[in-house]
């Protein structure tokens, strides 16, 4: 527990809590925001039109003129800076697009509410000249709420969380769970690495066995990350309860205390799986170089889930996803997601458990055989043979010959 | 009592130890010799049960070592391995914990030890802070602070000065006359002949020559004298009777030739200078070594 470790766990709430909240506070604080006013020139409407649209436009600081200029002059004008854009009003009710020209087409919040505006005062428009009053269409066109729920398997229901949430519940699980294997895993490969290096394995291997050596760098790096998100997890969450409203942001985890003990489950098998992986390349690389290069396999299957996310929310069941739930080194992120959903019942997680104990126990086994011949070999070419020759059972009696 | 018998072990086509047997008993060092590569970490290492012989077996006073051994042995690595960023007692502590010790019994030893060899100043330092010789001091600590029955030294005087090696020698020395079973390796003869009771010589992992030093010593053919003498020596008159004729700077060294007898050669010298010194050289275990290793290394 040095000072370093001190100062991160410490000052780690404080840093999430940063990233959580700045960035909405930032963004609906208008920081973002690229002009204070926008004017957009507007040919083609009629009055009643256009004063619909200024009622809607006004509280977003978008100033609409009239325009009854050909389409070259309103260009010039966009060019010279004497108007932000300009927008086309369809005369007819065929369904032509509305448009809208500008040189700035990254600015989302005039593009958005421009369209709002537009649309809703052209479809106010078409039921005025059909006959239908603004209220009366207001009523008529409400859209009526959708909520999901859950049914348990004890037949109840219960309030689905929505996309968003399981988004942003599944996004902080896989870059957590991201963070965590590459920072700790790559601690315990490098670990190994320096006594391997160091010799300092020698002495160590006159005392414990080589698989008490493998256990002990996981399990102390396991204790010491464990704290660390510990600390972190519920130091955030308590200060995003009670200080993130206050600064009007407000961040949904779609987290139950079943999916809690889900995520812990999965979190703690992922860990163990990638540290006994890193700890195997540690073992076999001569330097630090190496065992950079010889990581990136890992790095990429564990990004390959990080890129599906939103596919594996919009179809759970899909085969891929499926076998991606199942299969050890995806599991903890696809299956998570699928247990955030609903989609997955207890014999997929009771099996995506099972396959991920085995091949923890598995990956460990082999670790363990290979940290020995490269530890004992070191300097010397590490051959397969001689791997597998450390799986055969010895009895510490051999024949006198 | 440690007993290996024919122990071998293999890599691939090459065999790092052959057939390797000898004995070890309590209160005695003995030394396990050989060049670089013979064989003899490799043999250290099934020693402690980190390494499985393909062939033969390990015995601990009789019994075949178990895991469980590890507790009473106590090793020294040639290749220094020392956490560099942690303290000395807590390194030195944790080692002897590893090995099941009693605690309460390790802290004591380890002022002992470390006064015994000045290192009390540097208790509370960090390893990297220790020289070369100072780092094999505790080294040697972390070998013995537990007080194994057993204790495996792999070149335990490289890197130290006159006076530091004196300390180590002493204590070795004080550990044997306790009674603990010392296997001592080195290719240092020097210093194998100063401490070790027998020895075994390997190379490319098969053994060379074994057997107490007094024995080993007294097989060997005696065949050289050194003499001190006023005159001129006619060299050429002794062409037939001796192999080389080396001269020292206060002595000459003749090698005899076979089936000559050193009474023969001296009536022969008499006849020529005026003897002040004549002596059977008793050979050294360097010169043995080099000369079994040599030829085994040419044949």
């Amino acid at each position: 527990m040095n000072r370093v470790f001190v100062m991160l766990t410490l000052c780690g709430p404080l840093l999430i809590c940063a990233v959580a909240i700045l960035p909405g506070m930032l963004t609906s604080s208008g920081a973002f925001r690229s002009a204070e006013t926008a004017t957009i020139a507007v040919a083609g409407a009629d009055n009643p039109t256009l004063a619909m649209m200024e009622t809607m436009l006004l509280p977003e600081k978008i100033t609409l003129v009239p325009s009854h200029g050909s389409i070259a002059l309103l260009q010039d004008e966009i060019a010279e800076g004497t108007i932000d854009g300009y927008l086309n009003i369809p005369k007819g009710n065929a369904g032509e697009p509305i448009e809208f020209v500008s040189k700035n087409m990254t600015d989302f919040r005039i593009r958005d509410n421009l369209q709002i505006a537009a649309g809703k005062a052209l479809l106010t428009r078409r039921l005025a000249e059909a006959g239908i009053q603004e209220l009366d269409a207001d009523s008529m066109l409400r859209v009526h709420p959708f909520e999901m729920a859950h049914l348990n398997i004890n037949r109840t229901t219960e309030k689905s969380p929505d996309f968003t949430m399981i988004l942003t519940t599944s996004l902080i699980f896989a870059s957590l769970l991201y963070l965590t294997i590459l920072f700790y895993g790559q601690v315990v490969g490098r670990s190994v690495l320096m006594e391997k290096t160091n010799k300092t394995v020698e002495i160590l291997l006159s005392s414990v066995r080589p698989i008490d050596i493998l256990f002990g760098k996981i399990f102390g790096n396991a204790l010491a990350s464990l704290l660390q998100y510990g600390i972190w997890i519920s130091v955030s969450v308590a200060l995003l309860k009670f200080i993130g409203p206050r600064f009007g942001v407000s961040l949904g985890i779609a987290l139950t205390a079943e999916t809690f003990i889900y995520l812990v489950v999965y979190f703690i098998l992922a860990y163990f799986l990638y540290c006994s992986i890193y700890a195997t390349l540690g073992a076999a690389s001569r330097d630090e170089q190496q065992l950079a290069q010889i990581s990136w396999p890992v790095i990429i299957i564990l990004i390959v889930p990080l890129m599906l996310i939103t596919a594996i929310i919009s179809s759970p069941q899909a085969p891929v996803i499926f076998a991606l739930s199942l299969f050890p080194l995806t599991a903890p992120i696809v299956m998570f997601i699928r247990i955030l959903l609903g989609a997955a019942n207890g014999t997929e997680i009771f099996a995506s458990i099972f396959l991920m104990m085995v091949a923890t126990g598995g990956c460990i086994a082999l670790s363990t055989k290979i940290f020995s011949a490269c530890i004992l070999l070191n300097g010397k070419t590490i051959k397969l043979e001689t791997v597998f020759s450390m799986f055969q059972p010895h009895s510490g009696e051999r024949k006198i010959k | 009592m440690i007993e290996v018998q024919s122990v071998s072990k293999q890599y691939g086509p090459h065999y790092a130890v052959s057939k390797l047997s000898f004995t070890s008993t309590e209160g005695k060092i003995f030394g396990l010799l050989g060049p670089n590569g013979a064989g003899k970490s490799t043999v250290i290492k099934m020693l402690m049960n980190v390494l499985v012989p393909d062939a033969g077996r390990v015995l601990l006073n009789g019994k075949l070592i178990r895991e469980a051994d590890k507790d009473r042995i106590g090793y020294l690595p040639e290749e220094r391995g020392l956490y560099r960023n942690v303290k000395i007692n807590e390194m030195l502590l944790f080692l002897a914990s590893l090995k099941n010790g009693n605690t309460a019994s390790a802290e004591k030893n380890l002022d002992d030890w470390l006064i015994r060899f000045g290192l009390m100043e540097w208790k509370n330092k960090t390893v990297e802070t220790l020289s070369k010789g100072m780092s094999q001091k505790v080294q040697f600590i972390a070998a013995i602070l537990h007080d194994p029955e057993f204790m495996f030294f792999d070149e335990p005087f490289s890197g130290l000065d006159p006076v530091s090696a004196d300390l180590l020698e002493d204590a070795i020395l004080d550990l044997a006359s306790k009674g603990k079973n010392i296997i001592l390796s080195t290719h240092n003869m020097e210093i194998a002949e100063k401490l070790c009771s027998s020895v075994i010589i390997i190379d490319h992992g098969k053994e060379v020559l074994s057997g107490s030093i007094a024995e080993i010593k007294s097989n060997f053919n005696q065949r050289t004298v050194s003499v001190e003498f006023d005159g001129r020596l006619d060299s050429e008159s002794l062409l037939k009777m001796t192999r080389s004729i080396s001269t020292l700077q206060r002595s000459t060294q003749i090698e005899l030739a076979d089936g000559v007898e050193p009474d023969f050669l001296l009536r022969k010298l008499i006849d020529q200078v005026s003897i002040r010194k004549f002596e059977i050289v008793v050979p050294s275990l360097h010169k043995i070594y080099v000369d079994l290793v040599g030829e085994a290394e040419y044949a």
